[in-house]
């Protein structure tokens, strides 16, 4: 049986091209490992395997045919359960779109699956990606495979636990404040958000659309450069995707560092609360890119600090406006005993969201009301300029950034869901990027008391590929073996 | 700016939330402490500040005339709580809200 | 309303009147934001996808045919044209809106500061109270704006009196109208009288249809007219409160509901009570208005900018080349109809009030020429007219073609046919779509002007009718009548009238 915690999506495709198996049996294994492993990660809402193996068929019959194969041919791939796709259900884990039925297909899962991806099911996260641990779910929650006592971050905890504990090869999710990256961190995977318009959201249920993109997790940089490279690109459905040239971000992987300017991003590592192992590998990171050649350095992004601020404003408030639309009237749950349309929309609503959607909408309902508008949004929207020109400032003297992704390593299911600000907080390290529209990847640099350490490497806006050859060079020098024990071996891990 | 109770209520209807009484006091304890901390920004002085409402410099987004197919009448309604002779069923309309 | 009584209270108080003017984009191809065919009616949500049914994760993607004929709407009404703008959301919750907020425009639309010119003739000058002159006169009336919007999807309600939303049991909703293209106009409160109301949404009517955005039906809802109206005591500065008046489904209702609004707000006023401040829907049925809301239920749109779309940066030269598709309007054409062919300013008005008479117009004098294009207006303004008055039909599809009506022209300006046949001919023509040759030719109608064959019959008849004769040189000469009919009978209708008469006056001396 093959063992797919082994290998990568390139040697999947390459195996499969040279019959030395079939996409069916990469199927089967990766379905054998959900069977094993699931039970105790809870990673997927829904598991695809008749898509999957119809995927995989066609892939087979390909390669009887001689036909050259897509770059993810046979690759076994997870997909966020906010995203739509024909033939599942899109729940968002949530109550009030429990039993949705998706009636056509998100960009990105689409060029995903056509460049030949096996769909192995709708993954969990915080219910409308509202949290960073996935413990917000109508569905129970994700949890760590490093250890399932604690959270897998979130909101896409259950594409990263999917992908750390090789149920799938790669995944999607979304990142609209570090629900990529910081799921990405504590599973140590390599979870990257490209720039805002890199990718199409369209199909993907729209949290906060100034801040969402859709993005890639992987065991390594090479395959989720493959992923970017399937995903990317102008959609004439999405407004804010870019006609932007789309590089093989896989072409400068093995480039090196030597003369890129890397910039420790000071400030930020100095902040209050970071855990001081996190620091001291960020550290250790920044004096291996010098070992490796690169002009290191620090720099400041001062505004970034209201970061956090702005995108609790931010957020909530484009929320509040996108989630009006689950009203009961043409989707989703709907009490049945409604006595007219305002008491059927009151109830479906509070019924169908859970506790954090519900505080999100308030919050962001409150902040664009009357008569607050200017106090919030609006000064909301003026730090975010602060925090593009802080950014922009860096960019002239580094061509990448160094942060951590998250200031702790994966917490105790349950620590923190009493509390909403401590819970926010985890993301203070990636929020300044979605606010920026900037790209970053976290990939893993180290472990503290045996769970995975993430380390941010920010790109300038479009130059993904810098980035990439930056975390890939990083990835070769520090040679970690990031599986975690339980996702060891062939079938029996 | 400390968010009151009636404030939570006012909300809790434009957002069209039946919320419980408790919901209503955990939430203002909740908000307040969230508005707490984002009260800061309300110390800069932003005056001259240009505000952003979409990172990247992108304009005249936009698509040609062009008539695209439609969903089929089976699909639009596949996900309707209610559907009568092809359109979407709802309760009587009085107090439906704010509009007419 | 008995225009007394209307007459009675603009006496004492003015009107102050603002409208606003929806107009769905009919002309384009596809909605707003979506590929959906823009069309009327059809099968319940058939004409929908995720992006007009606001199904999750759905993008919407503006069409770019729509923000170019807002702005050429804005340029023919003289706009100034935004060279930053934006979309925002308007937030509120109703069934038939898909997203529950309405993507619209806020602070930044596209088209501003413009200005309508109404002339006002006829009765209606009275209106004008604080006009000393009964003149006609010509009113500019501001437009605030020009911004472009998303239409919602329609409701049925069932169960209740006709379709209204009381006493409904449940509704029916549709949403294949949801997502057209929605252009909204607003006015400044410069209108004074129903009158200028009904004039400025008419002639803005008829610059839409030039334009060629919209079909501009108020009967199926592409051009829906709300207005907002407030009066004050004559001399007095600070406006009334206002109410805004819905449902004025046709340019009649429009004149009689705000017509109603004033004595009712003046019969309010004049007994110590207040205007209250509502929303107001015009019975058609019942020629009142009635509450529809209160303002108490206060709105709170939230708007913010639509994340979803980025700004529109339009250049100068991008406007310019707007601008140069603006066709000729309607006050042009009228100039031009005066100007080119010496027409009254009574006939240019009639002629350029509706484009397919226009065009009608223009293709009949083409025909006939210049010279008979007064001949041309005669004919139109009259039989032509009446036609498409007496089967309720527009130009487009009466029987009548252009060329047919110039060819009429001809044969009666050269003398073929009688202008009494030519009736006759275009009454044939009406029923049997022939050619006026055809009908005549068939009916054997063609004039005798010939002298000679005509002076033959006169001598037949004198020789006939000693007597008559007689009396007429005796100087009965009223019998002259008489004798034209004798001949024209003789002549089965044929004879010229004018040369019959000549030659029987010379002959009876
Ligand atoms: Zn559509």
């Amino acid at each position: 049986m093959i063992d797919l915690s082994v290998l990568s999506a390139t040697e999947i495709r390459d195996g499969i091209a040279g019959k030395r198996f079939s996409a069916r049996e990469v199927a089967d294994a990766a379905f054998a490992r959900v069977e094993a492993l699931e039970p105790s990660i809870h990673a997927f809402n829904q598991l695809t395997p008749e898509l999957a193996e119809a995927a995989a068929d066609r892939v087979d019959a390909m390669v009887a045919a001689g036909d050259e194969l897509p770059p993810l041919a046979g690759v076994p791939a997870a997909i966020k359960d906010n995203m739509n796709l024909v033939g599942t259900r899109t729940t968002c884990s949530s109550k009030i779109l429990a039993s949705y039925e998706s009636v056509y297909d998100c960009t990105a899962v689409r060029r995903l699956l056509d460049a030949g991806a096996l769909p192995v099911g709708k993954c969990n996260l915080d219910e409308f990606a509202f949290g960073s641990s996935t413990e917000n779910s109508a569905f129970g929650v994700t949890h760590n495979p490093w250890d399932t006592d604690r959270v897998p971050g979130g909101s896409s905890g259950g594409s990263a636990a999917a992908v750390a504990a090789g149920m799938a090869t790669v995944s999607l999710g979304s990142d609209t404040g570090g629900s990529i990256r910081q799921p990405g961190a504590l599973t140590g995977t390599v979870a990257m958000k490209p720039t805002y318009g890199r990718v199409s959201r369209y199909g993907c249920v729209a949290f906060a659309s100034s801040l969402d993109q859709i993005g890639p997790f992987a065991h390594n940089v090479r395959d989720a450069a493959l992923v970017l490279n399937a995903i990317a690109g102008k959609d004439e459905m999405d407004a804010t995707s870019v006609t932007e040239t789309v590089p093989d971000f896989t072409a400068t992987l093995n480039d090196g560092v030597k003369g890129l300017r890397v910039g420790i991003v000071r400030d930020m590592l100095e902040l209050e609360g970071l855990d001081p192992g996190i620091k001291a590998s960020v550290e250790a990171a920044a004096a291996r890119y010098a070992a490796l050649g690169a002009e290191v350095g620090d720099v400041d992004i001062p505004a970034a600090r209201h970061g956090l601020s702005a995108y609790y404003i931010i957020g909530p408030a484009e929320a509040s406006s996108n989630l009006a639309r689950f009203d009961g009237i043409r989707y989703g749950y709907r009490v049945d005993d409604a006595t007219d349309v305002l008491d059927l929309y009151m109830r479906s609503r509070a019924e169908g969201f859970g506790p954090e959607s519900i505080r999100r909408i308030m919050l962001g309902t409150y902040a664009l009301s009357a008569g607050y508008y200017d106090a919030y949004y609006g000064q909301a929207q003026k730090a975010r300029t602060l925090i593009i020109e802080d950014f922009a400032k860096a960019f002239e003297s580094y061509d990448v950034l160094l942060t951590p992704t998250s200031p702790e390593v994966a917490f105790k299911i349950g620590e923190k869901s009493t509390d909403p600000l401590a819970m926010y907080l985890s993301d203070v390290f990636t929020i300044p990027l979605n606010l920026a529209g900037l790209p970053g990847v976290s990939m893993p640099c180290g472990l503290s008391e045996g769970l995975p350490i993430g380390l941010q490497v920010i790109g300038r806006h479009f130059d993904e590929a810098t980035m990439l050859r930056a975390a890939a060079a990083l990835e070769a020098d520090l040679a970690l073996d990031m599986t975690p024990s339980m996702a060891r071996g062939g079938l029996d891990g | 700016m400390a968010i009151s109770e009636s404030d939570v209520r006012h909300v809790a209807l434009l957002a069209r939330l039946a919320l419980t009484d408790g919901q209503v006091s955990s939430l203002q304890t909740e908000l307040n402490s969230i508005l707490g901390h984002i009260d800061e920004l309300q110390g800069l002085d932003l005056a001259d500040v240009q505000p952003t409402a979409h990172a990247l410099e992108v304009t005249n987004s936009m698509r040609p005339d062009v008539v695209k197919p439609c969903l089929s009448r089976e699909l639009a309604l596949r996900n309707a709580p209610e559907a009568e002779g092809g359109a979407f069923v709802i309760p009587a309309m009085a107090g439906a809200g704010e509009d007419v | 309303m008995a225009k007394d009584r209307l007459s009675e209270v603009l006496e004492r108080y003015e009107a102050v009147i603002g409208l606003e003017i929806h107009t769905e984009l009919t002309s384009l191809k596809s909605k707003m934001f979506c590929g959906c065919p823009v069309e009327f009616g059809g099968e319940p949500n058939t004409r929908v996808c995720p992006v007009c049914l606001g199904l999750p994760g759905a993008l919407p993607v503006p069409n770019e045919a729509a923000v170019e004929a807002t702005v050429l709407a804005g340029l023919a009404v003289n706009c100034d044209i935004a060279l930053w703008s934006q979309f925002h959301r308007k937030q509120y919750f109703y069934p038939d809106m898909p997203k529950d907020y309405q993507i619209s425009q806020y602070d930044l639309p596209f088209c501003s500061g413009g200005h309508l010119d109404v002339e006002v003739d006829g009765d209606a000058v009275f209106q004008r109270v604080d006009r000393d002159s009964e003149e006609e006169y010509t009113a500019r009336i501001g437009i605030t704006r020009i911004h472009l919007e998303e239409d919602t999807g329609k409701m049925i309600h069932v169960g209740g009196a006709e379709g209204r939303i009381s006493g409904a049991e449940k509704s029916l909703v549709d949403f294949n109208r949801a997502g057209t293209p929605l252009m909204e106009l607003v006015s400044e409160p410069d209108i004074r009288t129903p009158e200028e109301a009904r004039r400025f949404a008419q002639k803005l009517r008829l610059i839409m249809l030039t334009l060629g955005v919209s079909d501009c039906s108020m009967e199926e809802g592409s051009m829906r007219v709300d207005g907002n109206i407030s009066i004050r005591l004559r001399g007095e500065i600070e406006l009334g409160t206002k109410s805004e008046i819905k449902n004025m489904n046709s340019f009649k209702a429009l004149h009689d509901a705000l017509a109603y609004e004033i004595v009712r707000q003046a019969d309010l006023m004049d007994v110590g009570e207040r205007v209250v401040q509502e929303t107001r829907h015009w019975d058609v049925g019942a020629k009142r208005t009635s509450m529809l809301r209160s303002k108490e239920e206060a709105h709170d749109y939230r708007y913010f900018p639509e994340p979803d779309m980025v700004p529109f940066a339009f250049t100068e030269e991008w406007v310019e080349s707007i601008a140069q598709r603006v066709p000729e309007l309607p006050d042009a054409k009228r100039e031009r109809f005066m100007g080119t062919w010496d027409l009254p300013k009574y006939d240019a008005v009639v002629l350029t009030s509706d484009l397919a008479m226009a065009g009608f117009f223009e293709a009949a004098v083409a025909q006939t020429g210049p010279a008979r294009a007064k001949s041309v207006a005669n004919t139109m303004i009259n039989d032509f007219s009446a036609h498409l008055n007496a089967e309720g039909i527009g130009v487009d599809e009466s029987p009548v073609k252009p060329s047919m009506l110039a060819e009429l022209v001809v044969l009666v300006d050269d003398g073929t046919i009688s202008g009494k046949q030519a009736k006759e001919v275009f009454s044939a023509m009406v029923k049997t779509g022939e050619a006026p040759a055809v009908i005549v030719e068939a009916r054997n109608m063609r004039q005798v002007s010939d002298t000679s064959a005509i002076e033959a019959v006169v001598d037949a008849i004198i020789a006939a009718n000693p007597d008559e004769v007689a009396s007429y040189r005796g100087g009965k000469i009223g019998l002259v009548g008489w004798f034209v009919g004798q001949v024209m009978r003789e002549m089965r209708g044929q004879g010229n009238p004018k040369v019959v008469n000549e030659v029987l006056r010379r002959k009876l001396g």
